[in-house]
C-alpha cells in the first residue's frame, strides 16, 4: 500500500464517518454519511513533508530535521506542506527548525487554496444517490532552505 | 480592537462570546463566576484565562510605508466582516479606476493563522493581480490565568505562538524576497508538478473505498490520476 508511510498524509486525509445534520434543505429526508476524500494531486518528492495533526509533533519535527541533515545530491532544502488546521503546526515546525539552526535556515512561505471533495452517501442505499460537494480550504507550503 | 476582546475559558471551545464579562487584571481577586457556562465540566473550571495580550513586535515588512491597512485577524473574527471592510478599502468607495488602497496586510497568530490565510486567498481571488509576500515568525503572547476558586493569585504565562503576516500589493514587490508569490500564482505547488513528482490517487491511499465512487465530468483531473497509480505504488514503497 502506498500509505505505508503513514506520517505523510494530510490532516484532512482520513475518511471520517460523520453523520451529516439535517440542516440543509436537500439533505432533509434521507440521512447521509459525510465522507471526506483525500486531497488530490499531491506532489511527493523526497524532500516533501506533509504535516498532519495525528502524528506526534516531535516526530514530525525530527523527521524534518533528519531530511535537512541528510546530504542529498541537490541543494539542502525541504518543503513543508500544511492544510487547514495543520497550517499552524507546519509553521511551528518550520520556525522550530529555523530556531534550532541558529538562524542559518531561511523560510519562504507560499499560500494556496485546495479544492476538497466530500461525498454524501445515503445511509440507506435505496434512497437517493451519492452526492458530491466541493469546498475550499487554505494550505501553506514552506520552503526551508540554507541560503546560498 | 483590544487583545482582551476574546476572553477564553481554559480548555473550552473557541470563545464564541459565552463569557462576555470583561475582566481586568487590575481587579482584586474576583468571586467565583456566578454562572459558569453549562458546557464546563467541574474539572475544567479550575483555571481560566482572563487576559491575553500580544506583545508589540516590529512589522515583518520593514520597507512598508506607514499607515498601510493592517487587518488583525483573531480567532473569533468573522470572515465576512474582515472581507467586507478590506474589500471596500481596496476597491475604493466608488470603484473608480484608481480608487482604493494599493496594499493591505493580513496578520494573525495562533489559531487564527488559518483564517488569515483564507482571507488573503479570498482577496487574491476577488481582486486579482495581487503580489503577495508571506512572512512567518513567532509572536510572544502574555496570558494571565486565574484560578476558578477565586482564591489563588493570578499567574502570568509567556507563550510563543506561530504568527503569519501576508502583504498583498497591487504594486510589484521584490521577487527575490523569500516568501514572494507573483500574481496569478494560484497553487503551483499542487498543479504543476516538477520532475520526479508523483501523484497519488485518493482512492488508493485510503485503501478503504471502492474504486470509482462517482465520477463527474468536472473531475477529469482525478480520472487522469489513475494512470499514475502504478508509478506511485512502486515508488512510494521505497519512500
Amino acid at each position: 500500500m502506498s500509505e505505508s508511510c503513514g506520517a505523510v498524509s494530510l490532516s484532512q486525509s482520513q475518511s471520517l464517518p460523520g453523520v451529516a445534520g439535517g440542516s440543509a434543505m436537500d439533505m432533509d429526508p434521507v440521512e447521509f454519511t459525510l465522507r471526506k476524500r483525500l486531497p488530490r494531486k499531491l506532489p511527493r518528492r523526497r524532500n516533501d513533508v506533509y504535516v498532519n495533526m495525528k502524528t506526534d509533533f516531535r516526530a514530525q519535527l525530527a523527521r524534518c530535521q533528519k531530511l535537512l541533515d541528510s546530504a542529498g545530491p541537490g541543494p539542502r532544502e525541504i518543503c513543508i506542506h500544511g492544510l487547514g488546521l495543520a497550517i499552524s503546526r507546519a509553521i511551528n515546525i518550520a520556525l522550530q527548525l529555523q530556531a534550532c539552526s541558529q538562524g542559518a535556515l531561511q523560510l519562504a512561505a507560499n499560500t494556496s487554496t485546495v479544492e476538497l471533495v466530500d461525498d454524501l452517501e445515503p445511509e440507506d442505499p435505496d434512497e437517493g444517490e451519492t452526492l458530491t460537494r466541493t469546498r475550499n480550504n487554505s494550505a501553506i507550503h514552506i520552503k526551508v532552505f540554507y541560503p546560498q | 480592537m483590544e487583545p482582551s476582546d476574546h476572553p477564553e475559558v481554559f480548555q473550552g471551545e473557541p470563545s464564541g462570546g459565552h463569557n462576555t464579562r470583561r475582566m481586568q487584571s487590575a481587579l482584586p481577586t474576583l468571586p467565583p463566576p456566578r454562572s459558569l457556562p453549562s458546557a464546563l465540566k467541574p474539572m475544567q473550571s479550575s483555571f481560566k484565562k482572563v487576559y491575553c495580550m500580544e506583545e508589540a513586535s516590529p512589522s515583518p515588512f520593514p520597507g512598508l510605508v506607514a499607515g498601510v491597512l493592517e487587518m488583525r485577524v483573531k480567532e473569533g473574527s468573522k470572515i465576512r466582516n474582515l472581507m467586507g471592510f478590506a474589500m471596500a478599502r481596496m476597491q475604493g468607495e466608488h470603484r473608480d479606476s484608481e480608487g482604493g488602497l494599493r496594499q493591505v496586510v493580513f496578520a494573525g497568530s495562533g489559531r487564527a493563522v488559518t483564517k488569515t490565510i483564507t482571507c488573503a486567498e479570498i482577496m487574491k481571488r476577488r481582486v486579482g493581480g495581487l503580489h503577495q509576500l508571506t512572512k512567518l515568525r513567532y509572536k510572544c503572547v502574555q496570558e494571565v490565568w486565574e484560578s476558578g476558586e477565586g482564591s489563588a493569585p493570578q499567574t502570568t504565562v509567556h507563550r510563543n505562538v506561530p504568527a503569519i503576516s501576508i502583504l498583498l500589493s497591487k504594486d510589484p514587490l521584490d521577487p527575490r524576497e523569500p516568501g514572494y508569490q507573483p500574481p496569478g500564482d494560484l497553487g503551483v505547488f499542487w498543479r504543476a508538478p516538477a520532475e520526479g513528482v508523483e501523484h497519488e490517487s485518493p482512492q488508493l491511499a485510503t485503501g478503504k473505498r471502492p474504486l470509482s465512487p462517482l465520477m463527474q465530468p468536472s473531475q477529469t483531473d482525478s480520472k487522469r490520476l489513475y494512470s499514475g497509480v502504478r508509478v506511485t505504488c512502486t515508488q512510494a514503497l521505497t519512500y
